[in-house]
């Protein structure tokens, strides 16, 4: 009678137990955050389109992990880029040989090879969306394209030289922490992905960090992600420490309405998107796919609207969460530059948010004390999250003081400065290693 | 570190400068457009 040993049909078990200390209670401590990101994703403290879903990933992978067959497992092991200590590497041949490689069948993001790769779109389900749409960035464009459709550029028309001067000195963090990481000892490319997170523009940092630190590219998102759902409940504190009662409920004078006809906002969009993409070609996808929604909308075609603003949308976005989730596994997130970019992320988020109100200090200033300083916030852009928070932040303290306008200009330009720091990173960094 | 902080400012430089000639496109080009449609 053939017999069996119990363990081999509960393998997520059996792979738990016989994991080194690190690995198992890094399955567990990431089990459990999964769980908390799908809780405060459901009561609203973090983006619930993102963080639901990429609870969900995070749980499936770390529990679902198995000892793969060998035919699969040597696929892997040959596909991906050596180990760079032989003994390492002739370790993990031997295990893949012999059918005790774990793994699971989600997904292999560091397999490169076209053969393995080809073989494995066959065996793992998210394999092919995370070959064909994220390793090469399009998710980030489709969300991008997603944004540009939602963006109303009438506001950055209505005041550019404001909106773009907030949103400059809201991107404080992108460039304080750059040297900040590279004197905790990331290289350059590294250094420059983690400093975009202060750009709080998801799609960015997943392109930069795919352009300049892959193999970094998923804590970095990671980190990137989980900080931009807390700029919601972070920075009205921070709002509140900086900017006293008194100026944070100061009415601005009533401005004349300067009315933005569609014509307008399309030119704009064109002649943008052809200097933009003639200075960075490197970004020139990003800011295709941004200028592309925007003249979807001014130019009034519904149905390409309505495709883009649902099904691409929250398609990308859907995926993103579940791959980003997915992406999480122990032996990936326990990296020990992970702690580092943990402190960076949040340090660039904060000194954006600094950057941004001492910029809102100086509009209010030279303005003769007419600028509200809480819209320099909003040049941080997590659009139109930050601009929320501004004016929520004014009407706490005078309810009919209307800043909002004059916020997502800057929370538009904000995407706009990115975008462009974006492209002198990913074209600059190459240059000078 | 000294060289990462010079390529830092040396970023934000270009990078003001590229917004502030965008912030600048847009206006002329709102103006242009708003005559020619006049």
């Amino acid at each position: 009678m053939p017999t069996f040993n119990l363990l081999d049909l509960f393998q997520g078990i059996t792979t738990l137990i016989s994991a080194e200390p690190l690995i198992l209670f890094g399955r567990l401590g990431l089990i459990v955050l999964g769980g908390v990101l799908v809780y405060f994703g459901k009561k609203g403290v973090l983006e619930p389109l993102l963080m639901i879903p990429m609870g969900l990933g995070m749980i499936a992978v770390n529990a679902g992990v198995l000892f793969l067959d060998p035919t699969t497992a040597t696929h892997i092991v040959a596909g991906s880029a050596p180990a760079g200590d032989p003994n390492v590497a002739a370790e993990l041949a031997r295990q893949a040989a012999t059918g005790h490689a774990p793994g699971t069948l989600f997904m292999s993001p560091l397999v490169e090879k076209t053969e393995g790769l080809m073989y494995l779109m066959q065996v793992d389900f998210l394999q092919p969306v995370y070959t064909f749409a994220f390793s090469n960035g399009l998710i980030a464009c489709f969300v991008f394209m997603g944004i540009g459709v939602l963006l109303d550029v009438g506001f950055v028309l209505a005041r550019p030289f404001l909106s773009m001067f907030l949103a400059l000195a809201a991107e404080l963090g992108t460039i304080l922490t750059f040297p900040l990481a590279v004197a905790m000892g990331l290289n350059y490319g590294e250094a420059a992905s983690i400093a975009m997170v202060g750009g709080a523009d998801g799609p960015m940092v997943l392109f930069t960090s795919l352009t300049l630190a892959k193999h970094l590219f998923v804590p970095i998102t990671v980190v990137a992600y989980l900080y931009l759902g807390l700029t919601y409940g972070g920075y009205p504190y921070l709002i509140r420490l900086l900017v006293p009662a008194k100026l944070r409920g100061l009415k601005m004078p009533p401005k004349p309405v300067i009315k933005v006809t569609s014509d307008e906002k399309l030119a704009f969009a064109v002649v943008g998107c052809a200097v933009l993409c003639l200075l960075f070609p490197s970004a020139a996808p990003l800011f295709l796919s941004l200028f592309v929604g925007v003249a979807v909308r001014e130019a009034g075609l519904k149905y390409f609207m309505a495709v883009i603003d649902g099904p691409i949308l929250y398609g990308a976005t859907l995926f993103l969460g579940l791959l980003l989730g997915v992406l999480c596994e122990a032996s990936t997130i326990l990296d020990p530059k992970v702690l580092i970019l943990l402190v960076l992320g949040i340090v660039a988020l904060l000194l954006s948010a600094v950057g941004g109100i001492l910029g809102g200090y100086a509009a209010y200033f030279f303005s003769g004390r007419k600028i509200n300083p809480v819209i320099g916030i909003a040049g941080v852009s997590c659009v139109p999250s930050t601009a929320k928070v501004a004016q929520k932040e004014v009407s706490l303290v005078t309810p009919d003081a209307i800043i909002l306008p004059e916020a997502l200009g800057a929370n538009i330009c904000g995407v706009i400065t990115s975008a462009i720091l974006t492209g002198i990173y990913v074209t600059l960094i190459p240059l000078l290693r | 570190m000294k060289s990462a902080i010079f390529i830092a400012f040396t970023i934000y430089g270009i990078a003001a400068v590229i917004s502030l000639f965008v912030a600048a496109l847009i206006k002329g080009l709102f103006l242009i457009v708003r005559r020619v449609s006049r």
